[in-house]
C-alpha cells in the first residue's frame, strides 16, 4: 500500500508538471471562459451599435393626406416595445412625409437617420394597396422586412376589417393559437411521469456538458495511461520499476494516480465555470436561457460521479492493458484503435439521443458495460429510468471492471516483458498463464 | 551460507529453451561473472534471479530462502538496455525508485547526494536524464541500482559504452561493493574486466553451461598453447621443431603457438643456440581464448 501511494504521488506529480496538461488545461478554461462570456460580448457590441442609432430605423411613407392605408400605419407606430427589452428589440419609427423630393427627407436619406421611404401604388379592389420600399442600396435586410410586413398586414387586415369588428376582436384575432400535450399513461402512475416529462432545461444542459466532459477525460486520461505505459517500456526502465514494486500495484497505482489528475482538471473546468458564471455581468445569462439552478437534479451529479469513475477505471485498465502490449510508442495509436471506437460509441449514441433519450437502442446501451456509463448518465439527466435499472446498470458495470481489472493486470503483468514485435493474442493467452499475476 | 544459490533452473519459452539447467553460487561479498555469447541465456538467468520471471524447474535460494517480494528490497538491478525517465529529474526519479524499495525518502536523497559526489557530479541532481550524454545517463542508471543499498546487485553489461576514464571509475565502485560485502551478478563481454573482477564464472551457450568455476582453475585446466619469445638475434629453423604448429614474427621476437606443452622447452634450447634470449613466457590461455573455444568447440 506504501508503494502504492509512493507511485501515485510519483506518477500524479509527474503529469500534472507536463507542458501538455498545462497547455490543454489551460486552452480549456480559455475557450470555456470565451464561450461562457459571448452573450455579454454580444450585449456589449449591441449597445454600441445601439448609441450609433443603428438599432432604430426611421421609415418614411410617402402618401397624400388622407391616404387610409398610410394614416394606419403611421398611428400604428413602435407597437408593443415594452421598455425593460428595450435593448432586444428592433423598432422603427414611421414619419410622414408629403413628397419623395422632399428636402427634409432628402437630408434625413443622407445623413443616414432615414433609412428608406414606403410608397402607395393604386388601390385596386379591396385592402391595402401595393406598396414599394425605396432606400439607398434598394435591400431589404430580414429583420426590417418582418417587421414592416407584420405593420403592414395589420393595415390591411383593418382597412379589410374596417369597423366592424371591435379591437379586442382584432387582437384576439392575433393571438398564437397553442396546442398542449398530455401523455396518456397505461400504469396509471401519472404523478411520477409528469414530472420526469418535464425535465428541467438545466438538466439538458448539463447533461449535455457532463457527456462532452466524462468523453473527453475518460479518452484523454486513457490516451495518458497507455502512453505512459508504452513509454516506460520502451525507455526500459520498466524493467528497473517491475523489480521494485510488483506489476499490479504499478498497473493501480497510475491508473489512480492519472484518475486522480483527470479529476482535477474536471475540477479546474468546474471551477472557472462557476467563476465565470460569478462574474456580475453574467448573472443574467442563466436567466436568458430559461435555465434555473435550483431545477437541477443533484441525483443526476452523484450518479454522474459514480458513473464517470467506473467508467474510467474500465476505460483506464484496458488502456494500460494495451498500453503494455505494444513496446514502441509508434505503435501505440493502431494498437489503441479498437478501444477508442468503443469510446466513441459510448459518447455519440447518447449525444445523438439527447432528445430522445428512452429510445430502445439508449435502454439497451445503458446496461452494456462499455456504453452504459454514459448512456445511463442520460437516461439519468432527461430520460425515464426507474431505479432498479440504474442498480443493475451499476452492478453489471462494476463487476465488468473487476474482471477487466483482473484481466488487464494479467496482460500487464505479461505485457510489461514482452518486446520486439507486438504480440498475438495467442501468445499473450500463452504468456499469461506463466504468471499467477 | 551463499547469498545466492541456483540450483537446476530451467526456462522454457514455448518450444526454445532459453536457460537449461543452470546451477551457480555467488558468495557474499564475491563477483561473480556470467558469459556467455549473445542469446546464450544471461539475461533470462538474471531476470530469474531478479524474481522478474519464474524458473520452469529447479530452484533459487536467496540466503538458503526462497523468493518473496521483501527480497526486492535487497536486490538491485543495471539492465543491459538500461532506461530512466528521459523527462524527468535524476533526484526526482532516483529517490522515487530507492523509494520504491522501502527507502525513506530523507534516506535516498542522502544516498543519491553520496553516490553523485562520489561520481563527482553533483550538479545532475536538478538536471533531466535527456540533458545527460549517455555515458553519464549510464552512470544515473548505475546509481538508480545501487541508491539502496542493495545486498545482491546484479549488472547486465555494466561497462558497455562507457569511455575508459569512466570503466575504471566503475570498476573501482564495483570493487568497493564487493567489499563491503555486496554479491554481484555481473555479466558482460568484456573478457578483461572478468579477469581483474571475477573470482567464480560460468559461460554460457546457447543455454547450457559449458564452462563453470574459479578462473584460475578454469584457465590450468586448459593447455597453455602459447610461447613468446624475445631474442636479440634472428632464430631461424622454430618451425622444424616438433610440436610447433605456427610462428608468428613480431617486431622484436616471436609469438609459437605450440600443440603440446613438451615443445616449449625444446623452443627455448633452440633460441639459446641461436643467440641471446631476452625473454620467454609460457602464457596461460587468456580467457578470451577459453571463452571463444568453449563457445566455439560446442558450436561445431
Amino acid at each position: 500500500m506504501n508503494k502504492m501511494g509512493t507511485i501515485i504521488g510519483f506518477t500524479f506529480k509527474n503529469k500534472v508538471k507536463t507542458k501538455a496538461f498545462l497547455i490543454t488545461t489551460l486552452i480549456m478554461v480559455i475557450l470555456l471562459s470565451i464561450g461562457m462570456n459571448i452573450p455579454y460580448f454580444i450585449k456589449v457590441f449591441k449597445g454600441e451599435d445601439k448609441a450609433d442609432g443603428g438599432n432604430r430605423s426611421q421609415i418614411a411613407v410617402i402618401a397624400e393626406p388622407g391616404n387610409p392605408a398610410a394614416e394606419l400605419l403611421l398611428s400604428s407606430a413602435a407597437p408593443a416595445a415594452p421598455a425593460d427589452q428595450e435593448e432586444d428589440t428592433f423598432a422603427v419609427t414611421f414619419a410622414s412625409y408629403p413628397s419623395a423630393d422632399d428636402a427634409a427627407l432628402k437630408e434625413g436619406m443622407d445623413k443616414g437617420d432615414i433609412e428608406g421611404y414606403l410608397t402607395f401604388g393604386e388601390a385596386s379592389g379591396e385592402g391595402l394597396p401595393p406598396v414599394t420600399y425605396h432606400s439607398e442600396d434598394g435591400e431589404l435586410d430580414g429583420e426590417l422586412q418582418t417587421y414592416l410586413q407584420s405593420a403592414l398586414q395589420a393595415v390591411n387586415t383593418q382597412l379589410i376589417v374596417g369597423d366592424k369588428l371591435t379591437d379586442s376582436q382584432v387582437a384576439a384575432m392575433y393571438a398564437p393559437v397553442t396546442i398542449a400535450t398530455q401523455e396518456l399513461s397505461a400504469g396509471g402512475t401519472q404523478g411520477g411521469e409528469e414530472a420526469e416529462q418535464t425535465a428541467a432545461t438545466i438538466n439538458y444542459v448539463v447533461v449535455y456538458v457532463l457527456l462532452i466532459l466524462f468523453f473527453m477525460s475518460i479518452m484523454m486520461t486513457g490516451n495518458m495511461i497507455s502512453a505512459e505505459v508504452t513509454s516506460e517500456k520502451s525507455s526500459r526502465i520498466m524493467e528497473i520499476l517491475i523489480t521494485s514494486a510488483s506489476p499490479l500495484t504499478q498497473m493501480f497505482g497510475k491508473v489512480i494516480g492519472i484518475f486522480l489528475v483527470g479529476l482535477m482538471q474536471i475540477a479546474i473546468i468546474a471551477l472557472s465555470v462557476t467563476a465565470n458564471l460569478m462574474l456580475p455581468h453574467n448573472s443574467g445569462i442563466l436567466a436568458d436561457f430559461e435555465l434555473d439552478l435550483s431545477q437541477l437534479s443533484i441525483g443526476l451529479l452523484v450518479y454522474g460521479l459514480i458513473l464517470y469513475i467506473l467508467g474510467y477505471f474500465l476505460y483506464a485498465l484496458i488502456y494500460a492493458a494495451v498500453g503494455s502490449i505494444v513496446s514502441r510508442t509508434e505503435d501505440l495509436g493502431q494498437a489503441v484503435m479498437p478501444i477508442m471506437m468503443i469510446g466513441f460509441v459510448n459518447f455519440y449514441v447518447p449525444l445523438f439521443s439527447i432528445w430522445s433519450p428512452d429510445t430502445t437502442l439508449i435502454k439497451v446501451a445503458s446496461f452494456i458495460p462499455f456504453t452504459s456509463p454514459l448512456s445511463m448518465l442520460l437516461r439519468i439527466g432527461v430520460g425515464q429510468v426507474a431505479f432498479w435499472e440504474i442498480a443493475v446498470s451499476l452492478v453489471i458495470l462494476l463487476v465488468t471492471t473487476f474482471v477487466f481489472g483482473w484481466l488487464a493486470a494479467k496482460i500487464y503483468r505479461t505485457g510489461v516483458l514482452m518486446y520486439g514485435k507486438r504480440p498475438s493474442i495467442k501468445e499473450i493467452r500463452k504468456a499469461m498463464k506463466a504468471y499467477k499475476i | 551460507m551463499e547469498a545466492l544459490k541456483l540450483e537446476q533452473v530451467v526456462k522454457q519459452y514455448g518450444e526454445k529453451t532459453a536457460v537449461n539447467g543452470i546451477n551457480l553460487k555467488v558468495e557474499q561479498g564475491e563477483i561473480y561473472g556470467l558469459l556467455g555469447a549473445n542469446g546464450a541465456g544471461k539475461t533470462t538467468t538474471m531476470r530469474m534471479v531478479l524474481g522478474l520471471i519464474y524458473p520452469d524447474e529447479g530452484k533459487i535460494l536467496y540466503n538458503g530462502k526462497p523468493f518473496s517480494n521483501e527480497l526486492q528490497h535487497l536486490m538491485g538491478y543495471l539492465p543491459e538496455e538500461r532506461g530512466l525517465y528521459p523527462k524527468v529529474k535524476v533526484s526526482d526519479q532516483i529517490i522515487y525508485l530507492a523509494r520504491l524499495r522501502g527507502m525513506a525518502a530523507g534516506d535516498a536523497e542522502k544516498s543519491l547526494r553520496y553516490w553523485l559526489d562520489r561520481f563527482e557530479v553533483p550538479e545532475y541532481y536538478n538536471k533531466k536524464i535527456e540533458e545527460l550524454s549517455k555515458g553519464n545517463q549510464q552512470k544515473m542508471g548505475f546509481i538508480a541500482a545501487v541508491v539502496h543499498k542493495p545486498q545482491i546487485l546484479v549488472l547486465d553489461e555494466a561497462f558497455s559504452g562507457l569511455d575508459p576514464v569512466n570503466v575504471e571509475l566503475l570498476k573501482d565502485t564495483v570493487k568497493e561493493l564487493r567489499d563491503q560485502g555486496t554479491s554481484i551478478l555481473f555479466s558482460t563481454h568484456r573478457m578483461e574486466h572478468v579477469e581483474e573482477l571475477c573470482r567464480h564464472i560460468t559461460i554460457l551457450d546457447r543455454s547450457n553451461t559449458v564452462v563453470q568455476g574459479e578462473i584460475r582453475e578454469i584457465k590450468k585446466s586448459y593447455p597453455r598453447e602459447e610461447v613468446i619469445l624475445r631474442t636479440a638475434g634472428e632464430v631461424p629453423g622454430l618451425e622444424g621443431i616438433a610440436g610447433v604448429t605456427a610462428v608468428q614474427r613480431q617486431e622484436r621476437g616471436y609469438v609459437l603457438s605450440i600443440s603440446e606443452i613438451g615443445a616449449a622447452q625444446q623452443i627455448l634450447q633452440h633460441a639459446i643456440v641461436a643467440g641471446e634470449v631476452e625473454h620467454f613466457e609460457i602464457k596461460e590461455p587468456t580467457l578470451n581464448q577459453i571463452f571463444i573455444r568453449a563457445v566455439g568447440e560446442s558450436n561445431e
